[in-house]
Parts: structure tokens; C-alpha cells; sequence
């Protein structure tokens, strides 16, 4: 009897400690936020802090927090918090992120902090939340989804549900067109999709399962949803933008995540490049149209003369809702867009064929040079004007002119356009602005300059003219990544003013990163990438050397990153006949990636498959690249990774020299403090692969004498610098060897849960001592 | 023994099966000495010594037998081995099996290869059922730069090839394997083979296919074709699937990125596309060495799963992919930390015995793990029963009956007898009852030894079943006898034995049925 009772006891103080502890219901700063998880770090609870002060100041911000750190299920309990007790001051929640792999993430993040809601509040969960991706992601048409790339998916899918299309179908119902689309067009607008979380996959089946089209419905429902989780393009390239993300609420939190690169990506949605083979095809599809034209004149020539009136009168917007039609938009911002009817000169089809045809003989001419020419685009446009007299007022309707031209003549294959429609997006995007672009002819590259291989490209210098828009338009904008030092200068090229600007580290029980900086061989030569040595034997031999001698100590898996693809193609061909290579292999399957993604795909897999089985395997790899972009080494998958040189961008492009220039002038951000801030942004992102949380390890070999200098090095995140000791600044390869066998068999040492608790890992109880909260304050730090 | 040169080839075949499980090294007489001997040692300590006698030959003919050996020696090593570990661990692992090896074969009733012979195929279902879960020796991914070149000091090169290499690279290359199989030996001799292996470019990942007469050109092109159908393929992980990795990639024509365009291969140097090549081969040769350590040992042999893993995976097409995805996903999601142990992960358990595993102690309140708002229901509604409870008086049995079915159920009542047996355990001192039960299990060893030459329908089985005969007699005089007189001495019931010599009696009177029959017939 008595051991019966002492067992009832255990289970009720088993459960009494249940309901206090598991899961924990958090106030922060006043606002009740629940947290889906039994423990939490301090840094997460200081990361929702600093965000609930930004929400509150209707302002944006730039927080800096390591990954693997839970930023995402911080930001959405806070968020979603916010959302679901301030309801009319925050309405919506517009989540972006880079990869699709990403999207699903934090979707499914979500999904278990909206089960834990429902289970807590036993009410009905009446949010509505989903991811929304290409066509290629989201298409169930068992035809059009069996396409691979996601291009000939977009244009099947447009041949399919096209306006004209569907209309030719009323009348001729052996025209296909898309069942799903019907379908929906029918009755989905009508019936609200049903509040829960939608991740693509959901979406699909939902979709397959009332036949409708799951892309249309998510862009549709994305109006009304409560959170959207999408990429960066559909909010920052202007041409998708408006398409897609126009009618989102004012009063919507957007987040960038992962956004130490959205500068980049900023301005790639802006520039246009044009080669010689650019201009061919926009030369056949002038002709195209020009016949089409003549055509349509014989045959239905009231087409024609009814898009003219329409174009006398202004009402060029009139068609644009139809969300079918799958011609770009406009490249430029909303807000340069004029508001007023078409010119005289290109209203008549003809006549603007004419023009196209004469913009491009010019821009032909422009490509035939032998010398390099930089100009300015007021420079351009006048020499367009004396040479071709084009004007630039219509040029600057050329975009919208297209479009309009396109729908009218019922172009079933639009991919076919896509060369004229990049020349009409150029001349839209030169004509309407003056400042922050360049452009630059190249008669040839600069690797071969025998081959004549013309490309002019407008180039884009200024990221924050692409974002403005959404600072402008949207009350909160988080900018937020594990690497974002220094944190100053992400407000001063994307020119915003941030209420809240923060860094958090990672708190540790154990150290389980470990920065070394190896600057020489055991040979004491120099270890650098730099330019001038980069082809010497010695230094190809050390870090030959080096990888060779990590490859003997470090278990599982080892990531390299190089600082260019050649870089990386000439060393391994050095290795290789040194016999480098042979002795890492008796250690480890080497696997390296390759400029094709399919490859790499297929090398990565077996990576993994190697550091499965335990084989152990090397990743050679190219920071910038796709793979130090998108993938994480979680685990054993990345014991160790080795950053070979500075991954310095290209400095003799000329697109970086405008660019550089372009900063020094506008922002007085200096030439070698924004290249320096771009290699470490890009070093930090390599190394910072191999950690993804508190209980994952790894080495961080910086393989560069250089990155003991202080400019390089307080320019890595404050949660590597952290660990940087003066004793690991400029190692040798047998140092570095000593230093890591030790680390590795410490880290290789069980960690249990109670190791962490009170320290990095916090119970509700521990968080709410006074002494904790304390220590949490010290972890944001301000810039 | 001196062996004549003349039969040779048939001697070596000889050889060749009758040594073929003991034999443990040979030795070569030194070139320089005029007797020209091979010896072979044997596991069983003999060895025998061969002599090649006809004069100019004898060193070739030595050579040639040392060689062919050389090549047999590991692979009836292996085996060799493995038959005795194999025995040592049946023997280690089972002490039942190991009293009966004591009791059968030392004391020398039956020989130990008769103690084996039926033992081994007997087990050959579980045996290969575990060696199923055993792991391969995988390939080590430097097996080429082992083979290091030596100069011989006359502008040419010496490769050393051991048998494992080749075993490595027909493993890792299967195509090299078929070609193997194709040349050899009509096309050339095998020396040639690997001096045009070595010489190709197919060996020399940085030389440039030149299309030349090479019979390895045909292998690169199938390597190139296995690489491209593993790529096409796809990844099934789609976390690592960088072609999907962008949602909204931007259209041709846009962006800063310095886009490739035209500088195909066409302008590339030379040493670019060797650059490139070196990274395609190394990409390949390391799936390719993982894929044969992955693949089954059967695998090779039939066609079907040849042409599968030569491009190194086998996996139907996207299939398994959404739950992958799920699981996937879910994983990179997981903080295993912040999480509280419900979410540990365990190894699961590889019982051989699962039945004597879940059939040990156990405590009765861990049978039925109850969640904690079970507990807290049945509580409730224990609780709420207890207040309710009325006893129900007039349906009670009167106390009368009551005690006299407890005293039926008690030890020694009405309904408790026939546990006479029990009695034996106390009876009978435990070293006598262990003597019986090593009895038991010999007898029963040896009769089923007896009992499985029947139908005797072979020569051999008649053999054998006489021999079992004797054996059982054997035992019954050495073993059953001593023992008998022992439990006499101890004023034991005899009995004890009865059993057995029912058993032994059982079968000398099939033997006597089975030999009259005999000489009925041969009569």
C-alpha cells in the first residue's frame, strides 16, 4: 500500500509541475505572449523585447540575433501576440524570407505556435495564415506542374488562364484551359478559404481537393490572411510587386529575415543587362509583331482602334486587374508611374512598333564599340536625342505601352517576348531616373578580351530606391539576420531611420563555436588570398596543408568555402597534382560543388549521405555561393568550416567601382569600409553555417592572415567576436591542430539539458528572477 | 611430397579444393637456390612441400601456381576464418552448446566435425540472417593514390596492384569490371589491361579525353552517364535541392550578377576545362566509392540492380517525397533544447530474443503508463464511486462457503493438488540436477544425430547411423552408467533416469528393426 501511495504522490506532483512549467505564457513588456516551448534563451526573450518596443513606436528596425537561436518562433509568438491583442493596430503580418525551404520553415513554425494557442485558449483558431510561391511550387494541373523549370510552368500556365483565352473558350470549347483556374474563378472568391496555417503543400491539397487553382487562391487569400509568408520579390521587385502585393494593408508588420543580403537584392531588381543576343531576339519579336499587326488590321481592325481610344483616354489601368495576364508590370515604383494617357507617338500600334524598332537600331549602334563607355542616364538620354530623336516622354511609357500592345494582340507565348519587354523595361526605367543608376557598355569581358561580346548594363547603385516604397507605405519594417554588423550601415544604404537598432549574442552554457585565425603555414609563409599571392605555390600548398590536417582531426563533416569559383577550380587543380587531394581522401570523401546547381544538389546529398554513415566527407565550396547561401550544416553534417582568403567581391568590375563611387558620393560610406563590410558579411554567413543552435559545434577556421586586423575583424558579428581570443588571432597550421583536437574533445563530451538551464536555457521561473532580468538587459546591445 | 611438373594443372585444382579452408600461407624457396619449392602451410599446423622439377620451367611454373594461390589465399582465408570465429562465437554465446562441445567432443564420443557438420547448416538461416545486418568493409576513397608508381629506372613506370585494390576499383567502377569480363583473357592478358588502364586518361582525371583507340573511353562515357542520370535524378532531400531553392528567380536579361552568357565552352582555356573535369571526377569517383560501400554484396550479380547502381542510387523517382519533406522539415525546426524531454530521442533496441526480453520482471505499475489526466480522471472517479458505495447485503455469499473456498484455493487444499512435481526440486540436490540436464541436452544432441539419418538411403547415412550406434552406446556406458550409480550411492530414486533410457532404448530398437530389414534385403 505504501509504495502506492508514494506513486500517486510522484504522479501529482508530477502534474502539478506540469501545468507550471511546460509551455510557457510570457509578459513581455506588458503584452501576454505565448511561447510554444517548455524552456526558452535569454536572448529570445530580449529579442522580444526590442521587437515589442518597435511595434509599439510604429517604427522599423534592424535586429541582429545568430541563427539557431530561435529568431523565427520569437518574432511570430511576438507578433502574432501583438496581432491578437492590439487587432486594429497591427492587422497583418507579411513575413519574408529567401528560400522556399525557409518559407516552409517558418510556416511550420507557425503551425506549432498556432496548436499551441489552441490547445492553451481551447478557443478556435481564427487566423488565417499561408505561404505563397511561384507557380511552380503551387501549380496541381497534372500537365502544367510536370514541367521543371519554373518558367515553362509560368507560360504553360498563362496559355492556359490567359483573359483572351478564356474568353475564346466561351466561344470554342475545344480550346483548353485550366479546369483548377474555372473552378476557382467560379466559386473560390466567393467561399473564404477556412482559417488555419497553409504551408505550399497544404495549399495543394486544399486545392486538389475543392479542384481549384491553390495559386490563385493564395494570392488571392493573401488580402485577407493574418500572416503571409512569402519571398523578398514579391514585395521588392517593383514589376512583381504590383501584381501581387499592392492591396496589402497599410497597417501591416513586414519582416525581412535572413536580410543580410537584401541590398542586393534590391538593386538586382532594378538593373537591366542587354547583349548583342538580347537585342536579335527583340529584333524577331518586333517583326513578330509587326506581322501580327498587319494581320490583325485585315482581320479585326476594331481590336486596334478600340485599345487606341482607350489609350487617348487614359484608361490604361483598366485591364490590369486581371490577374491572369502575366505581363510584368511596370519596373518602376508605383509612385514614378505617370499618371496620365498615353503619347501621341506610340499611341497607334504601328507607330510605336516603329518607335521600338528605332530605340533598338539605336541601341544596336550603341553595342557596336570597341572601348568601354560609362555614362550617366540624363548623359543617355540626351545622345538618344540628338542621334534617333527619341524623346524621353515616350520612353517612359514604353513599359506600359507593351503591355498594353501585348494583351491587345492576344500573345498566347509571352516567355517569347520576354527580350522586348526587357528592352521596353530599360527605356522606362532610364527615362524616369535621373539619379542612382549607371550605365556601362563593355565591348568585351574582361577575361577575353579578344572575343567581342558586347553587353551594356544598366546597373542599379542605390538598394534603397527599390525599398522605399515599402518603408514608406508600411508601418513596421523588421530587418533582421545572424549577421547584420556592422549594424549602422544597413540604415544608411537602404537610407531609413530604424527606432530600434540591436544586437544580440548568443548566450552559451559552453563555448561550442570556436573562431580561430590561421595566418601562416608551419612554414611560417603567409596565409592570405590577397591578389598578389594567391597563385603562390607556398600558399596553396599550406592551405593544402591545412585541410589536410583538419580533415585527420575533425569528425564527420568539414566545410569549405573558397572566395571565387576560380579560385576554387585553380587550387583544386593544384591539389590535385600535388597529390594533396589523395591523402585528404584517405581521411574523407572529398565532394566539391560545381557552377551547375544540379550537380552541387547532387554532391550536397551525398555529403550529407557521407557524414550519415559516418564515412566523413569535405564540401568544397564558394562563399556567395548558392550553397553558403541556402544551406545549413547543422550538426555533423559541419564540424569544422574553413574559409580559405577574404571573400573580397571582384574589384575590378566596373558595376562595383560605379557602386562604390555612387556610396562615397551619397552616403560617405568609404570604398574599402563597404568592401571590407561585404567580404566579412559574406565570411560570416560561411562560417556561420556549421552553427544552427546551442547544442550544435564546430570550428571556424578563418584561413587569412588579414583577418586578424581590426578592421576586419570588428567587422565580423559581435557572437563571433566574441569567442576570438588575442590567442587565436595568428596561428599556425599546427596550432590551429593542437587548438581544435582540444575543442573537438571537449564538445564531443555529453551536454544534457541541465548543463544549459539557468544559464543559456530558461525556465519561466528562472526568467522571472531579478537578477536574470538583469542579465537579459546586457544581451541586446544598442548600436 | 614431391609433386611432378607434367600434372600440373590437374594437381593445382587439386589443391585447390582440398586445401582450400586450411590453408594458412605459403613460402617460396629463394630464387637463387637450386631446389625450387613451394610450401604450403596448412591451418592445422602441416605443411606440404612442393617441388618443381623439370629444369628451365620450374621457376615459371612456380611462379604461375604462386600467383594463382596468391590470388585464392585471401578470399579462403577470409573464409577459413570466418568459420572458425563463426564457431568460436556459437560456442562463446550459447553455453548450452558449449557443455554439449564439452560433453560430446572432448571427452571425444563424436568427433568435432561430426559435432559441426549438422550444427552449421542447421544455423545457416540465422546465420545469414545476421550477417545480413553486418556491415561491409567499405572502400577506402584513396585506393588510387595507393597505387603509388614506382620508377624502375628504364624511363618506365611499376604499378602495384594487391588483390584488394583491384577488388576496390571493380567494386567502385563496375564498368572497368565489365570490360574486366569482356577482355579477359581472349582480348588481352591482364597485365596488358592494367597497363592500358593506367595509361588511359580514364586513370589520369585531368587529361582530356582525346577520343582515341582507348577501350577505358567507353567507361567515361558511361561514368558521364551514370553522373548525368544521378543528377537528373534530382536530390531527394529537398532541403539541399538547390534548383528549387529560389522561389522567384529574376527573369533572363535582369540584375547585377555578372551573368555567364555566352562564354561557353567554346572560349574556355584548356586548362579550365581540365580544371572542371578534375572537380566532375571527384564528385563522382566519392558517390561512387560511397555507393559501393552502400551497396549489398548481392547486389552486383544480377543484371537489373546493375544497371540501378552504376550511377550510384537507386530510389524511385519522388515517391516517398512529401513525407520525406514533413519529416524533414520538422527536423529543421526542432529545438531540442527549449523543448522539454518528451522529445528525446531513443535508439531502438536489437533484440535478438525479444520474447525473453518483454517476459522479464516487471514491475506491475509500469505495465500501463497512464497519462496524468487519466490518473487524475480515475481518481474522480474512484472517488465519486466510493461515496456512492452501498453494500449490497442480501447478495453476499454466507462466510461458511466463503472460508471453505479459501481453504479449496489455499496451498494443499481440494483445488491446489497435483503440484507433486515441485517436489523433485527439492528432492534432488542441484549439482545432480544440473549433471542431469548436461545429460539431457548431450542425449538429446546425440539422438537427434541418430534420428536424422533417417530414411537411410545413402551409403554414407548407413555409415553414419552405425556410428551413432556405437556413440549412444558409448554414451550410455560412459556417462549414463557413472551416473546412475552416482544417485544410487545417494539413495535417489532411479527414476530420475528412466526417461533416458526410454529415449536410448527408443532408438537401438529402430537400429534393430532398420538392420534386420538390411540383412532381410541382402539376403
Amino acid at each position: 500500500m505504501i509504495p502506492k501511495l508514494c506513486y500517486f504522490l510522484k504522479l501529482l506532483v508530477f502534474i502539478i509541475l506540469n501545468n507550471l512549467i511546460l509551455k510557457l505564457k510570457l509578459n513581455i513588456d506588458g503584452l501576454l505572449v505565448y511561447f510554444p516551448y517548455d524552456y526558452i534563451y535569454p536572448e529570445q526573450y530580449s529579442y522580444m523585447l526590442e521587437l515589442k518596443r518597435t511595434l509599439d513606436a510604429k517604427g522599423h528596425g534592424v535586429l541582429e540575433m545568430p541563427s539557431g537561436t530561435g529568431k523565427t518562433i520569437s518574432l511570430l509568438s511576438l507578433i502574432v501576440a501583438y496581432q491578437k491583442a492590439y487587432p486594429l493596430e497591427v492587422t497583418k503580418l507579411v513575413y519574408c524570407s529567401r528560400t522556399v525551404p525557409e518559407i516552409e520553415k517558418v510556416v511550420e513554425e507557425l503551425r506549432k505556435l498556432m496548436d499551441y494557442y489552441t490547445k492553451q485558449t481551447e478557443a478556435k483558431n481564427d487566423f488565417l495564415a499561408l505561404a505563397l510561391s511561384s507557380r511552380k511550387n503551387l501549380c496541381i494541373h497534372p500537365e502544367v506542374s510536370a514541367l521543371r523549370f519554373g518558367k515553362e510552368v509560368d507560360g504553360k500556365c498563362h496559355s492556359l488562364t490567359a483573359s483572351y483565352i478564356r474568353a475564346q473558350h466561351h466561344s470554342n470549347p475545344s480550346q483548353p484551359v485550366c479546369q483548377f483556374y474555372e473552378e476557382f474563378d467560379a466559386v473560390g472568391r466567393q467561399v473564404p478559404i477556412p482559417p488555419g496555417i497553409y504551408n505550399l503543400d497544404d495549399l495543394k491539397d486544399f486545392g486538389r481537393r475543392k479542384g481549384w487553382c491553390p495559386y490563385f487562391l493564395a494570392r488571392y487569400a493573401i488580402l485577407h490572411a493574418n500572416i503571409v509568408v512569402y519571398s523578398y520579390h514579391y514585395l521588392l521587385d517593383p514589376k512583381i510587386a504590383d501584381l501581387v502585393s499592392k492591396e496589402l494593408a497599410k497597417k501591416s508588420v513586414v519582416v525581412f529575415d535572413e536580410a543580410h543580403n537584401i541590398d542586393n537584392v534590391c538593386i538586382d531588381s532594378m538593373s537591366v543587362n542587354i547583349t548583342r543576343r538580347t537585342l536579335d531576339r527583340c529584333q524577331t519579336n518586333v517583326e513578330t509583331l509587326q506581322n501580327t499587326i498587319s494581320r490583325i488590321k485585315e482581320t479585326d481592325a476594331a481590336k486596334l482602334r478600340e485599345e487606341y481610344s482607350r489609350l487617348v483616354e487614359g484608361l490604361k489601368e483598366a485591364n490590369v486587374a486581371r490577374e491572369t495576364d502575366m505581363y510584368l508590370s511596370n519596373p518602376v515604383l508605383p509612385d514614378e508611374i505617370l499618371q496620365e494617357a498615353v503619347p501621341g507617338s506610340i499611341r497607334t500600334a504601328e507607330h510605336f512598333v516603329g518607335f521600338m524598332k528605332r530605340f533598338l537600331e539605336y541601341l544596336k549602334a550603341r553595342l557596336r564599340i570597341h572601348h568601354v563607355v560609362q555614362e550617366s542616364a540624363p548623359q543617355f538620354l540626351k545622345d538618344i536625342y540628338e542621334k534617333v530623336c527619341i524623346d524621353r516622354k515616350p520612353l517612359r511609357f514604353c513599359a506600359e505601352r507593351l503591355r498594353s500592345l501585348l494583351r491587345t494582340l492576344e500573345i498566347a507565348d509571352i516567355a517569347d517576348f520576354s527580350a522586348i519587354t526587357l528592352i521596353s523595361h530599360f527605356a522606362t526605367l532610364v527615362s524616369t531616373y535621373s539619379k542612382g543608376f549607371t550605365i556601362i557598355i563593355e565591348p568585351f569581358e574582361d577575361r577575353t578580351p579578344t572575343i567581342a561580346n558586347p553587353v551594356l548594363h544598366f546597373s542599379c547603385m542605390d538598394p534603397s530606391i527599390a525599398i522605399k516604397p515599402v518603408f514608406g507605405r508600411f508601418q513596421s519594417v523588421i530587418i533582421t539576420s545572424g549577421t547584420l554588423s556592422p549594424l549602422d550601415i544597413y540604415p544608411r544604404i537602404l537610407d531609413f531611420r530604424p527606432v530600434t537598432v540591436a544586437s544580440f549574442t548568443m548566450t552559451l552554457a559552453r563555448t561550442c563555436l570556436c573562431p580561430l585565425i590561421v595566418g601562416r603555414g608551419n612554414d611560417q609563409v603567409a596565409m592570405t588570398s590577397k591578389f598578389e599571392t594567391r597563385e603562390d605555390f607556398a600558399v596553396i600548398r599550406n592551405y593544402g596543408n591545412l585541410l589536410l590536417e583538419m580533415s585527420a582531426i575533425v569528425p564527420d563533416g568539414i566545410v569549405a568555402f573558397f572566395t571565387s569559383y576560380i579560385y576554387m577550380e585553380n587550387i583544386v587543380a593544384s591539389w590535385y597534382e600535388q597529390g594533396i587531394l589523395e591523402n585528404i581522401q584517405r581521411n574523407k570523401l572529398i565532394f566539391i560543388e560545381t557552377q551547375d546547381a544540379a550537380e552541387t544538389s547532387m554532391a550536397l546529398e551525398k555529403y550529407q549521405e557521407a557524414c550519415e554513415n559516418g564515412r566523413g566527407a569535405i564540401l568544397l565550396s564558394v562563399a556567395r555561393g548558392k550553397v553558403s547561401e541556402g544551406i545549413d550544416f547543422v550538426h555533423h553534417y559541419g564540424r569544422a568550416v574553413i574559409m580559405f582568403g577574404v571573400p573580397y567581391v571582384y574589384t575590378q568590375s566596373r558595376i562595383l567601382k560605379a557602386r562604390l563611387e555612387y556610396l562615397r558620393d551619397q552616403f560617405q560610406i568609404r570604398e574599402n569600409d563597404f568592401l571590407t563590410f561585404d567580404a566579412m558579411r559574406h565570411a560570416a554567413q560561411c562560417v556561420g553555417r556549421a552553427i544552427r543552435g546551442k547544442t550544435d559545434y564546430g570550428l571556424m577556421i578563418f584561413a587569412d592572415k588579414r583577418y586578424a586586423r581590426a578592421d576586419k575583424r570588428g567587422k565580423l558579428p559581435r557572437w563571433i567576436q566574441e569567442h576570438l581570443t588575442d590567442g587565436s588571432l595568428n596561428l599556425t597550421i599546427d596550432e590551429t591542430v593542437q587548438l581544435g583536437k582540444h575543442f573537438l574533445r571537449q564538445m564531443a563530451q555529453p551536454f544534457r539539458q541541465e548543463d544549459q538551464l539557468g544559464l543559456s536555457l530558461l525556465t519561466l521561473e528562472q526568467l522571472q528572477s531579478e537578477d536574470m532580468l538583469q542579465k537579459i538587459a546586457q544581451i541586446a546591445q544598442q548600436a | 611430397p614431391k609433386k611432378n611438373v607434367s600434372w600440373f594443372p590437374q594437381k593445382y585444382k587439386a589443391a585447390q579444393t582440398v586445401f582450400n579452408i586450411d590453408k594458412k600461407c605459403q613460402k617460396i624457396s629463394p630464387d637463387g637456390k637450386a631446389k625450387i619449392q613451394l610450401q604450403l602451410l596448412l591451418h592445422t599446423g602441416e605443411s606440404t612441400t612442393f617441388h618443381f622439377a623439370n629444369g628451365s620451367t620450374a621457376l615459371k611454373d612456380r611462379d604461375a601456381t604462386k600467383e594463382l594461390l596468391q590470388q585464392l589465399l585471401p578470399k579462403f582465408k577470409k573464409k577459413a576464418n570466418k568459420e572458425l570465429e563463426e564457431k568460436n562465437r556459437m560456442l562463446q554465446e550459447d553455453p548450452v552448446l558449449f557443455q554439449l562441445y564439452k560433453d560430446l567432443v572432448v571427452s571425444q564420443v563424436i568427433s568435432a566435425e561430426e559435432f559441426w557438420a549438422n550444427r552449421l547448416s542447421l544455423n545457416t538461416v540465422e546465420h545469414s540472417l545476421s550477417n545480413n545486418n553486418k556491415q561491409e568493409v567499405g572502400i577506402s576513397a584513396a585506393f588510387l593514390a595507393d597505387i603509388r608508381p614506382q620508377t624502375d629506372g628504364c624511363n618506365g613506370l611499376r604499378y602495384n596492384l594487391t588483390s584488394d585494390i583491384i577488388e576496390s576499383i571493380f567494386r567502385t567502377y563496375p564498368t572497368v569490371k565489365q570490360k574486366y569480363a569482356e577482355n579477359i583473357p581472349h582480348n588481352m592478358t591482364e597485365k596488358e589491361f592494367w597497363t592500358r588502364f593506367f595509361q588511359s586518361h580514364y586513370f589520369h582525371r585531368d587529361r582530356i579525353s582525346t577520343g582515341q583507340q582507348d577501350i577505358f573511353s567507353e567507361c567515361a562515357k558511361q561514368d558521364e552517364k551514370g553522373l548525368k542520370s544521378m543528377v537528373t535524378q534530382g536530390v531527394k532531400n529537398p532541403m539541399v535541392d538547390l534548383l528549387s531553392l529560389e522561389d522567384k528567380s529574376l527573369d533572363e536579361g535582369y540584375g547585377t550578377a555578372t551573368v555567364p552568357t555566352t562564354s561557353n565552352s567554346s572560349n574556355k582555356s584548356l586548362r579550365e576545362n581540365s580544371n572542371s573535369a578534375i572537380i566532375k571526377r571527384f564528385n563522382h569517383h566519392s558517390a561512387m566509392v560511397l555507393a559501393a560501400g552502400l551497396r549489398k554484396a548481392e547486389a552486383p550479380s544480377d543484371q537489373a540492380s546493375e544497371t540501378s547502381s552504376t550511377d550510384g542510387n537507386s530510389r524511385d523517382s519522388d515517391f516517398f517525397q512529401p513525407p520525406l519533406k514533413k519529416v524533414k522539415l520538422q527536423e529543421s525546426i526542432e529545438y531540442d533544447d527549449l523543448q522539454g524531454d518528451s522529445g528525446r530521442q531513443t535508439i531502438a533496441l536489437n533484440l535478438k530474443k525479444s520474447d525473453r526480453y518483454s517476459h522479464g520482471p516487471i514491475p506491475l505499475q509500469s505495465q500501463h503508463y497512464t497519462t496524468s489526466q487519466d490518473i487524475i480522471n480515475s481518481i474522480s472517479i474512484i472517488q465519486h464511486e466510493m461515496r456512492n458505495y452501498k453494500p449490497r447485503l442480501t447478495q453476499v455469499m454466507s462466510s461458511n462457503a466463503a472460508s471453505s473456498a479459501i481453504t479449496a484455493l489455499s496451498p494443499g487444499g481440494l483445488l491446489m493438488q497435483g503440484g507433486g512435481q515441485q517436489t523433485i526440486n527439492q528432492l534432488v540436490p542441484t549439482d545432480v540436477q544440473s549433471e542431469l540436464k548436461h545429460l539431457y541436452t548431450a542425449a538429446g544432441e546425440l539422438l537427434r544425430h541418430f534420428w536424422s539419418c533417417f530414411p537411410v538411403n545413402t551409403p554414407f547415412l548407413e555409415e553414419k547411423v552405425v556410428k551413432m550406434k556405437s556413440n549412444l552406446e558409448r554414451f550410455q556406458v560412459t556417462k549414463l552408467r557413472p551416473f546412475q550409480e552416482k544417485i544410487q550411492q545417494q539413495y535417489l530414486s532411479t527414476n530420475l533416469t528412466g526417461h533416458l533410457e526410454e529415449m536410448l532404448q527408443a532408438a537401438y530398437s529402430k537400429f534393430q528393426v532398420w538392420q534386420t530389414r538390411r540383412m532381410m534385403r541382402k539376403t
